[in-house]
């Protein structure tokens, strides 16, 4: 990922590598991977989704035997936990010694399938490392001749917070380039001292021919019920403005180990009555389509797709202002409301703006529909080969 | 190559064939590959170009070398011959001594195509290469925060006046073509114009906060670059010349905004820089600047000064004016900005800095010399930096005489005052030595002090050696008891006569004598040198050890020794402490640590309380905690500072916690100890779990919180209104509630009780102590808190002097974080008593209130008077920020306005209004103090501390 030996001829079509912790756990980031993977095939490239451990049972999703690209995961088992870095007790240990040493050497001959890989590929080849955890096998592998780009699939903030924010440091220093959700999140990088840092957001997952009605009187929430989500927050905004609209309903998607605590905060506060537990769902676009409000509640977001798919169903949005990603997405004032982070007092004075005004509503719902198409499918791949370019030039 | 290159990189080389190599290697290393060096050489002397035509020889297709045919003299021409040359999309500049970060090209290209914009900058760092600590300094960071793009440059003009450097930015070739853009020819600061033109041509300009340009900064090498020879007037003239130039286009343009922000920077950088240098200058250099200054300075819009620091203004206005004798001490406070530097003067009720040389009938004089708010005259000579100006130096033997004169400004040394002097030579560098001279005479002659002296300095100076080879020297005053210290400053008399024989400890072969010397900062000092054979060739030996592998390691021992004592005295070693040791002693019984807002006061309920205890005569210990001084606090009790470790140990063994805000969160309280929290005021504003704030965060930090907050065994409350807000916000159980009232307010209770009775109103020794006329009355102005610092006044306080000092008193009391300026006018008719601990003989002497949303409106309403709520900033206050527990609008019991008219008027009508709200007050007390009854203290004096009554 230095220096290019190979010479470059224009390239209209490339091997593209997308490497991950996991190719079939179910959750964000590698329903996104495979998201990219059909849309670089459908352009002519070449893909192959890597992931480095199967995913942990009952995480696992079925992907189906039709995929468009090649699918690879390294280890057959999850490969043991990296033993603790006290170097000392490595070094003393000899039990420590050998384990270590068996997981270094794991590491290597996985990263040695990874060179093999590497080195079929065509010239102008890019890998793309959505994991930092994965990055420590890509970092082993030799990717001489390839571009190499990371990403940090959340908010900096996130980030910042977690052990992953040194690792990225780490392993995304050398690559040639790294990837944040946004601009805002990329120069909060930069000024951490990466200087290598872009910005690539996430493309719609869909885009519905129809629109929501926004009739029925149906506020929508979508999510894990995790705290992390803040439904908690939204209920204790929703006891305040309930009573002046008791025809409304609150509709909670998602499950999660905060069901049982969640639903006593209901009865707590008095609201059982407007509030309708519907559990996980499948059907995501109809959930939206039967509402006419979408609430964003979350303590901390990266790049909230659920947000991104209300908009696109013509449902206007409050959300708290948690994360660049959340501003990149939505305009306050013209494609939804914003509210500071926590702020239950504003979230239930901005849900009642738009549920007492139809007019609004639908304003709002058809700008964010209009809006959101920055995010379509076309135009972040359009996005990403021009970067591939400009990586090459 | 083949294709036209994305960027043209021109490095400019004058003598420099060393570090060429290394400039233009950092752009062949760029992660961008599409760019191309144009080298142009000034027509060096030394082998920079062949150094130049080899580079392109062994990559011809990526460099070519130029060279002009007779040398410029500055780096205008050069660029310009580059410019002419280059043949990418993109031109940026590299000087010979500087590099390009890596990925420069690639993130200012790919800013450029995704903007169009004209020009692309990013952030240039300044490295230190010579300094000891080799830091970097990031030039005008807070330009490049956030990547951003003006259209046109109008819209940011803090980016056209300060970041005026040419070379960390990319250009759009076609756009410097086709405006013209050229470095003028010939000249110093050749940036200034060029970047000045290019940033009013260009129809777009993107920032991006990345690291494009390592500037490397050489304080040491033997050819100073322009930058740093500034001292020579022709730089001066060059400057000058460029900013009129500036100021046509500017004129040309109509950009007015640009123009006055450029005016303020001259002030503020230009100025400054050249300003800084003149007390080293002789006369006849300063006649010159001065001529020169003089004719660019009356262009300047006369609202810049405003918009400076005022010694900045004063300089620049003294300057304008020509007034050396002043201009000269000015400058000493223009770099030492605490110093004063000049006597003062008062007249018409403000504060000047001078009233000499007819300054004061300019009206710009009187605006700029103004000095009222900087609130030197509530200083006392404690706190004052005064100007000590060297007047006489002699070395003879081993001794140096030394005379001088300090500053006495606003006669704070009054005539008559009994004077003593020292002088103390301290190391530079921390050492446990230091040595003091006695100062022979001193002289009151008004406006200055003068002294004279001797100090032996061969005899009685023995510094170690090596490690301390630079003295500071300073000066102890006293004037009757009240003590001030300062550095002597040495502008204009020259250290004349031979260096002082000195023996250091470590042997005279480390130096052996002592000379004078002034600082960068103009201050006095000594420094040690070798002069004799022995002595020379010894710390010659020595120089080679400290910067050698010996004194690396004993370096590395010396870092290490300080680290492990950073670490003794931190926070974690001081919390390992009280948990692991001192919370394993017993309990003391009896013992109480009372703190009162963080121990910045002996004050509020705390205080009340312990003088209940006291006046009960209980048995028990007391200590109080205190921060800062532990002047004010009781003399009949234990005082341990906040956070020293017998504070630690006090609060681990104390039987009982007393306290209105919160002991350090992270102490865990002990089984047997007792928490009293006797909190701080009713809540207007929203507090605790019910800020976003706290919601936002996580479970697990919310329980931290939590835990905090239940250490807390009683809670006092005054109001039902309490324990629906405040006791509900921090998530105090009811059982944790203590419904007695404030003890901080018993003595308010009582104080209306006793004017009922008695039926009228008594004023205590208070109204004397801060001379209070009789016949006047009594208004108290409380704001609450908003930022830290210096709190301005929401009206102008003169003028209600004016209107109302015939009738009132205005106190004015800051919170506690905050402090106020009044000018000398208002004496007698405003008085500050922001530093009064208690409020409560305060709010017992005023006959009126006025307020916003502190919690003292609560307090205050117990003694039934009028108040007054100058809510000038509700909005923002009370909406946009936390929002409140209730209306005040509509529940006030008294006038709510906003602007100093209604403030004024509510004054006037304040009979009136005193009956019109007297039912809204007894609602109001009603509902905000129904536990307030004036026994407070004794209730729970009673309900906890019942059997330490001696029998």
């Amino acid at each position: 990922m230095t220096h290019r030996t190979r010479t470059l001829t224009a390239v209209a079509s490339r091997d593209v590598f997308l490497v991950s912790n996991s190719v079939d756990e179910l959750g964000g980031i590698t329903s996104w991977s495979h998201q990219m993977a059909r849309l670089f095939s459908e352009r002519g490239h070449r893909v192959h989704v890597l992931g480095i451990t199967p995913a942990p049972a009952g995480r696992r999703h079925d992907l189906g035997d039709d995929l468009p690209y090649r699918t690879t995961t390294l280890y057959d088992v999850h490969p043991p936990t990296r033993p603790p870095a006290g170097v000392l007790r490595r070094r003393v240990d000899p039990v420590d010694r050998r384990r270590h040493a068996a997981h270094l050497d794991g590491m290597r001959r996985r990263a040695a399938r990874l060179t093999d890989l590497f080195r079929a590929a065509g010239p102008g080849a890019v890998v793309i490392v959505t994991q930092v955890w994965a990055m420590e096998w890509v970092a082993l592998a030799d990717t001489t001749g390839l571009t190499v780009i990371g990403m940090s699939h959340e908010s900096y903030e996130t980030c910042r917070r977690s052990s992953r924010f040194r690792r990225v440091q780490r392993y995304y220093k050398d690559v040639d380039r790294m990837l944040t959700l946004t601009r805002e999140d990329a120069d909060l990088w930069i000024r951490e001292g990466l200087d290598h840092v872009g910005a690539m957001p996430n493309p719609l997952p869909f885009f519905p021919d129809e629109p929501s009605p926004r009739r029925a009187k149906t506020v929508v929430s979508i999510g894990r019920l995790h705290e992390e989500k803040g439904v908690d927050l939204l209920l204790e905004a929703w006891a305040l403005v309930c009573v002046n609209h008791p025809d409304w309903t609150l509709a909670v998607f998602g499950a999660g180990e905060e069901e049982p605590a969640l639903r006593r905060q209901c009865a707590d506060l008095g609201i059982e009555k407007s509030v309708e537990w519907r559990g996980r769902t499948a059907d995501v676009p109809g959930a939206l389509r039967e509402s006419s409000v979408f609430a964003l509640s979350s303590r901390g977001e990266g790049f909230p797709l659920a947000l991104m798919e209300a908009m696109a169903t013509g449902v206007p949005c409050v959300a708290f202002d948690v994360a660049p990603g959340v501003r990149e997405i939505v305009t306050d004032q013209v494609d939804g409301l914003l509210v500071p982070p926590a702020d239950t007092r504003r979230l239930a004075h901005c849900l009642e703006r738009l549920m007492s005004d139809q007019d609004l509503r639908d304003r709002m719902g058809e700008s964010a529909r209009r809006g959101v198409q920055r995010f379509s499918t076309d135009r972040v791949v359009a996005r990403w080969e021009s970067l591939f370019d400009l990586l090459a030039r | 190559m083949n294709r036209q290159p994305d960027i043209s990189v021109v490095v400019i080389v004058h003598n420099d064939a060393a570090r060429l190599l290394t400039a233009v290697q950092s752009v062949l290393d760029q992660t961008l590959r599409g760019v191309e060096v144009v080298i142009v050489d000034d027509c060096s002397t030394d082998p920079s170009y062949a150094a130049a035509q080899r580079l392109a020889a062994a990559h011809p297709a990526r460099i070519r070398a130029f060279r002009l045919s007779e040398n410029s003299g500055a780096g205008g021409e050069p660029r310009n011959h580059g410019i002419r040359h280059a043949s990418g999309r993109y031109v940026m500049f590299l000087d010979s001594d500087d590099v390009l970060e890596r990925n420069a090209c690639r993130n200012l290209l790919e800013a450029a195509e995704t903007t169009g914009s004209d020009i692309v900058s990013g952030l240039c760092v300044r490295r230190h290469l010579d300094s000891r600590h080799r830091g970097t300094t990031k030039w005008y960071p807070w330009l490049y925060e956030s990547t951003r793009t003006v259209d046109p440059v109008s819209e940011l003009p803090d980016l056209f006046v300060w970041d005026t450097l040419s070379t960390n930015k990319c250009y759009r070739r076609g756009f410097l073509i086709d405006s013209q853009l050229r470095f003028p020819k010939g000249m110093f600061y050749e940036d200034l114009q060029f970047i000045a033109e290019a940033y009013l041509a260009a129809r777009r300009i993107t920032l991006i906060p990345n690291q494009v340009y390592f500037w490397n900064v050489r304080q040491k090498a033997e050819s100073k670059s322009v930058t740093n020879s500034r001292h020579e007037i022709t730089n001066y003239t060059h400057r000058l010349e460029i900013h009129r130039r500036i100021d046509a286009l500017l004129a040309d343009r109509g950009l007015d905004d640009l123009r006055r922000a450029k005016d303020r920077k001259f002030l503020k950088h230009d100025l400054v820089l050249h300003l800084r240098d003149l007390p080293l200058r002789d006369d006849a250099y300063r006649r010159e600047f001065a001529a020169l200054s003089q004719e660019y300075l009356a262009g300047i819009d006369p609202t810049a000064y405003e918009a400076v620091h005022a010694s900045v203004a004063i300089c620049a206005y003294l300057l304008r004016q020509g007034d050396w004798e002043r201009l000269i001490p000015a400058v000493d406070t223009l770099m030492h900005r605490d110093k004063i530097s000049s006597p003062l003067a008062q007249r018409d009720g403000r504060v000047y800095w001078t009233d000499a040389g007819g300054h004061l009938d300019d009206p710009l004089g009187r605006r700029v010399l103004d000095v009222t708010a900087l609130g030197y005259h509530h200083r006392p000579l404690e706190r004052m930096s005064l100007r000590n100006e060297l007047t006489g130096f002699a070395a003879a033997g081993t001794t140096v005489s030394l005379s001088g004169r300090i500053t006495n400004p606003l006669g704070s040394i009054p005539p008559g005052a009994a004077l003593r002097g020292e002088l103390v030579l301290s190391a530079r560098r921390k050492s446990l030595q230091s040595f003091t001279f006695p100062v022979r005479s001193l002289r009151h002659d008004g406006s200055t002090v003068s002294w004279e002296t001797e100090a032996d300095l061969g005899r009685r100076l023995r510094p170690l050696g090596i490690v301390d080879t630079v003295w500071d020297i300073r000066m102890r005053l006293e004037a009757d008891g009240a003590r001030t210290v300062s550095r002597i400053t040495a502008a204009d008399t020259a250290l004349t006569g031979n260096e002082v024989p000195v023996r250091p400890r470590l042997t005279r072969l480390t130096a052996d004598r002592v000379e004078p010397h002034v600082s960068a900062k103009g201050h006095l000092a000594f420094r040690l040198i070798s002069q004799g054979p022995a002595a020379t060739s010894a710390s010659g030996l020595i120089e080679r050890g400290v910067h050698g592998a010996p004194g690396a390691l004993g370096k590395a021992a010396y870092r290490k020794a300080r680290a492990l004592r950073r670490k003794l005295t931190s926070t974690d070693t001081k919390l390992r402490a009280y948990h692991e040791v001192f919370s394993r002693l017993p309990v003391r019984g009896r013992t109480v640590v009372f703190e009162s807002h963080l121990g910045k006061q002996y004050s509020d309920s705390p205080r009340a309380l312990y003088e209940e205890m006291r006046r009960q005569g209980l048995d028990f210990e007391a200590i109080w905690s205190y921060q800062g001084s532990p002047q004010g606090f009781p003399e009949d009790a234990t005082l341990v500072r906040r956070w020293s470790l017998p504070y630690l140990k006090a609060l681990a063994r104390a039987e009982f916690w007393v306290d209105n805000q919160s002991f350090p969160l992270k102490l865990t309280k002990r089984a047997g100890t007792t928490y009293l929290q006797t909190w701080h005021g009713s809540a207007l504003k929203r507090m605790g779990f019910d800020l976003p704030e706290l919601k936002a965060m996580t479970r697990d930090r919310q329980r931290e919180q939590h835990d905090a907050l239940r250490r807390f065994d009683h809670f006092v409350v005054r109001t039902e209104h309490d324990v629906g807000t405040l006791a509900k916000a921090l998530r105090l159980d009811e059982q944790r509630l203590l419904r007695t009232g404030y003890p901080r307010n018993d003595s308010l209770v009582r104080a209306r009780e006793r004017e009922r009775a008695v039926g009228r109103r008594e004023r205590g020794p208070l109204a004397r102590e801060l001379g209070v006329p009789q016949d006047k009355a009594v208004l108290l102005y409380a704001p609450t808190f908003r930022t830290p610092g210096r709190f301005e006044l929401p009206f102008d306080v003169e003028r209600f002097a004016e209107q109302f000092g015939d009738r009132y008193v205005l106190l004015v009391r800051a919170h506690y974080l905050n402090h106020v300026v009044l000018p000398p006018s208002v004496t007698g008719r405003v008085i500050d008593v922001s530093t009064h601990h208690d409020a409560a003989p305060l709010l017992e002497l005023a006959d009126a209130l006025i307020t916003d949303y502190s919690s003292v409106m609560f307090d205050f309403a117990l003694l039934d008077r009028p108040m007054l709520f100058f809510t000038y900033d509700y909005d923002t206050y009370a909406h946009d920020g936390r929002g409140t527990y209730f209306d005040l609008a509509s529940r006030a019991p008294g006038p709510v306005f906003a602007t100093e008219e209604e403030f004024h008027a509510a004054v006037k009508a304040l009979d009136s209004q005193a009956l019109a709200y007297a039912p809204a007050r007894e609602r109001f007390v009603a509902r905000f103090g129904e536990y307030d009854r004036g026994d407070a203290a004794r209730r729970i004096v009673d309900q906890l501390f019942a059997d330490w009554k001696h029998r």
